[in-house]
């Protein structure tokens, strides 16, 4: 071992992976051996671990914020009051409703939205009969939904009675009612006390 | 449960948004392609997290990451060796920075513009390990190369940026 000689194309590579910590103990041995008294392998490691130096120094850019999530449910909102989110991302989304009032006024304003459209002039009759009509695959999914928005507004209202918030509950109870109303044709509406559940503690 | 297992696309994005946005803006030289780099790469990890089997995730996200950035090249039909923009990051000069800070990134543009110089591989491999972070078995798995390969790609690049940077002694 005492007439190892540098050879920069041999022995480079071995320390630009010393300088990362990625050697095997054997190939450390041999990168102290190569730096003791050898002039050009000292040349050579002082010259990478430069280049890695200012590498690792190049500064770090911010990301632009608008780019990153804020931390509120967004569009996941929609697809909560219409029952298109999974169980483990319903879950979560129920319990950031819980914690955040900014959330729950969206939704409040979505779900008044939603119940405007539905209840436009007509389409109560026509989905009547539509209901009544269709077979039982696709009239599940429409009830599911409207189930899931009962869901949705009685754990905000328990939500709030707990929390204690300043709220018209009046409001949100006039939501539930109404989608209680809708829904209750169906069995489909069971995610109802599990989603009390998961608002009351 | 799974809850504490798998990460939400949120956690992903807050815990390393930033990562993804250094690591194109150094493979670039480009501020725009390091925002749309960082939209897509979150919008592929909010598809692919139902999919996504505990094991290496830093693996699993570079190379969500890389797959994404090379796609985007293809995308805009550039040439990832010699066509990537070289000196857009000089834009960079237009954001208010205290003196001070402006001397410093005028040493790192250097840097930059000779990072830009190298051939992709080794630029990507370079970047991955010294602004990124990773370890070479995370870059091997990020890369789908054999960890030889990313040992003597990172020495490569560091070898010819040696070459391509004068120091100020």
């Amino acid at each position: 071992m005492a007439d190892l000689t540098y050879d920069p194309d041999l022995h480079g590579e071995l320390f630009s992976a010393y300088l990362d910590g990625q050697l095997t103990p054997d190939e450390v041995t041999i990168v102290s051996e190569l730096l003791d008294g050898d002039e050009d392998a000292i040349r050579e490691f002082v010259a990478l671990r430069n280049v890695r130096t200012s590498l690792r120094m190049l500064p770090e850019f911010e990301v632009p914020a608008a780019l990153l999530p804020d931390g509120h449910l967004g569009d996941r909102l929609s697809a909560y009051l219409d029952g298109e989110l999974v169980t483990l991302e319903h879950r979560r989304v129920t319990k950031h409703l819980v914690e955040c009032s900014e959330c729950r006024a969206e939704l409040q304003e979505l779900d008044r939205a939603r119940i405007a459209v539905r209840s436009l002039p007509g389409v109560e009759t026509t989905m009547t009969q539509e209901i009544a009509a269709t077979p039982r695959r696709h009239r599940r999914r429409r009830i599911v939904a409207g189930g899931i928005g009962a869901a949705a507004a009685a754990a905000l209202v328990v939500g709030l009675a707990v929390g204690g918030g300043d709220e018209p509950v009046l409001v949100l109870n006039d939501l539930a009612t109404q989608h209680m109303a809708r829904a209750s044709a169906e069995p489909g509406f069971a995610v109802l006390p599990s989603a009390i559940e998961v608002a009351a503690p | 449960m799974t809850d504490e297992l798998a990460p939400t696309w949120e956690d992903v994005a807050h815990r390393h948004g930033r990562k993804i946005y250094n690591f194109a803006y150094r493979l670039t030289g480009n501020p725009d392609d390091a925002a749309d780099l960082v939209q897509e790469v979150l919008l592929r990890v909010r598809k692919g997290l139902p999919s996504y089997q505990p094991g290496s995730f830093e693996g699993w996200l570079w190379r969500i990451t890389r797959n994404a950035f090379l796609d985007g090249i293809r995308k805009k039909k550039r040439r990832p060796e010699s066509a990537l923009p070289e000196g857009d990051h000089h834009s960079l000069g237009s954001s208010p920075s205290p003196d001070e800070v402006l001397s410093s990134i005028r040493l790192s543009d250097d840097v930059q513009s000779a990072l830009l110089k190298l051939p992709y591989e080794f630029r990507e491999a370079v970047v991955l390990c010294d602004v990124v972070g990773l370890t070479y078995d995370e870059i091997a798995e990020a890369t789908d190369a054999p960890i030889g390969t990313v040992r003597s790609r990172i020495h490569r690049g560091r070898k010819l940026l040696r070459g391509l940077l004068t120091w100020p002694i």
